[in-house]
């Protein structure tokens, strides 16, 4: 077996990634990528990078490039992380949607990329904690990520020490157990979230979560180019309902990807809104 | 009251939607349709339809929606061919001028097309569409944009577009940038502001080269 990828053939492998997942690998990840990418050609059966790019293109399933894309994402995240846009959401986002929210729907929150699954059981607790309005209003959380490796540990719901260590005692206690040394979420906020899969870059997938009322879509545009990312913005835009919230991680600005959002500077965090009526 | 699963059936005819691709005349109706929504909708679907350049195009010139219009930019981006960026310069003659500025934030996102239409612009007889030009590479990440400057310093002869490159040049302008300054100063040793611009341009080329 070839043990290399040419400069060309990681080019075109470049290019075809991009366009199936709208991620794209600048030279400094070559590294990074070659070795999953040869890992793969050998797990497969492939003899070359050549053989094994022709099963990639050409599989009906789409099998294989949702295994090589579980393997290129990445998943580093923790409970509460950037946990002032969660204070935001539930002092400030939900009690403006609130006002005009039909009482006899749900109010729906998306978390894409959904990763291990911290960030939407973070979001439950918090709700569940500190947000008094959960007692009049039913709220949806669904959580979607383009890898279904990682959707099923979401699942699943166990966590090491390090990965839940900023989360208050009290909450730790009620929604936890320790198995060994790791902990399990309780079946209650487990069930509290649908996990399901998406491509923010195919637009039929993003369509089927209309009306969504927040979003949280943090540390993952980054990963794109800018004609990706903005197209995934207007993606986001088209089913969010009017004046909808969405935010974004504390190093990405709307302002520089989409000009379709207002900006809405909270006590506690800036967030970008969908207008209330299109110009 | 409390956090609940989705109800499916509530979104039973958008998924439906989602799994029946339309054909491209399907698209053309939709990309006239009376809601913004569904002209959006219908411009992110046709990216992968040939043909739909020119119909993107044509919606472009007649949309009146700001946000219809910059999915339709975004759809040309991402189709990215030849007739896109001929499309696009086409709106740098426009009398609108937010699709004239649109068209060159979208023209900025396409280094290498516009790469290949470049010189064609920058030698078109409207003085205004070598200056809208000049604006497109201020932010165009292409390595040939410091020479495509010098050129317009050293043969174009409307001095608002050279004093637009003028300008640009003193940020991006590099040594290989000096000749043609010292040389649009002699061509215009009548005018002020190109004496003002040459000596800014290459006072900081000299100290950042210190």
């Amino acid at each position: 077996m070839s043990k290399l990828i040419s400069d060309q053939e990681f080019a075109t492998f470049r290019e075809f990634f991009y366009r199936k997942t709208g991620i794209k690998f600048e030279d400094t990840k070559r590294y990074f990528v070659d070795k999953r990418l040869l890992e793969r050609v050998r797990e497969t059966g492939n003899d070359t990078f050549r053989e094994y790019f022709t099963t990639l293109r050409f599989q009906a399933s789409g099998e294989e490039l949702q295994h090589l894309t579980n393997l290129l994402t990445v998943n580093e995240t923790y409970f509460m992380r950037e946990d002032y846009q969660f204070d935001c959401l539930v002092k400030s986002i939900l009690p403006e949607i609130c006002k005009t929210h039909d009482r006899s729907k749900p109010i729906r929150i998306w978390c894409i990329p959904s990763s291990s699954g911290e960030e939407p059981y973070s979001i439950a607790m918090w709700l569940l904690e500190r947000w008094p309005g959960i007692n009049q209003w039913d709220v949806e959380l669904i959580a979607s990520d383009i890898d279904t490796g990682i959707l099923n540990t979401a699942r699943q719901g166990l966590y090491s020490e390090r990965s839940i260590r900023l989360i208050p005692p009290s909450w730790k206690t009620r929604y936890f157990s320790r198995v060994g040394l790791q902990y399990q979420l309780c079946d209650d906020l487990r069930s509290a979230v649908e996990f399901t899969h998406v491509n923010l870059s195919n637009v039929a997938d993003v369509r089927r979560y209309r009306p969504i009322d927040v979003i949280f879509c943090r540390n993952l545009l980054i990963y794109f180019d800018d004609v990706s990312r903005k197209a995934a913005a207007e993606a986001m835009f088209d089913v969010m309902a009017p004046g909808a919230f969405i935010c974004l991680g504390h190093s990405e600005s709307m302002g520089r990807i989409s000009p379709l959002f207002k900006v809405r500077k909270f006590p506690g965090a800036i967030v970008y809104q969908k207008p209330l009526e299109e110009s | 009251m409390a956090l609940v699963k989705r109800t499916h059936d509530d979104n039973l005819p958008s998924e439906q939607q989602a799994g029946t691709p339309k054909t491209l005349e399907e698209l053309q109706q939709q990309l006239q349709g009376s809601h913004p929504l569904e002209r959006r909708q219908a411009a992110q679907d046709i990216v992968d339809h040939e043909g739909a350049t020119a119909l993107l195009l044509a919606q472009l010139e007649r949309e009146t929606s700001a946000v219809v219009r910059q999915v339709i930019l975004t759809s040309l981006t991402r189709i990215g061919d030849r007739d896109a960026v001929f499309g696009l310069a086409e709106c740098l003659r426009s009398e609108d001028a937010r699709l004239r500025n649109d068209a060159i934030e979208a023209m900025k996102e396409m280094p290498d097309q516009m790469a290949e239409i470049v010189e064609e612009l920058l030698a078109d007889d409207d003085p205004d569409v070598r200056i809208f030009t000049v604006n497109i590479l201020e932010s165009l990440r292409h390595p040939h944009v410091e020479q495509w400057l010098i050129d317009v310093l050293d043969h174009d002869d409307h001095l608002n577009v050279v004093c637009t490159a003028l300008d640009l040049m003193g940020e991006v302008g590099t040594e290989a940038a000096i000749p043609a300054l010292q040389r649009v100063g002699s061509r215009y040793e009548d005018e002020a502001y190109v004496q003002f611009a040459a000596d800014m341009a290459l006072k900081r080329i000299q100290s950042s080269a210190e």
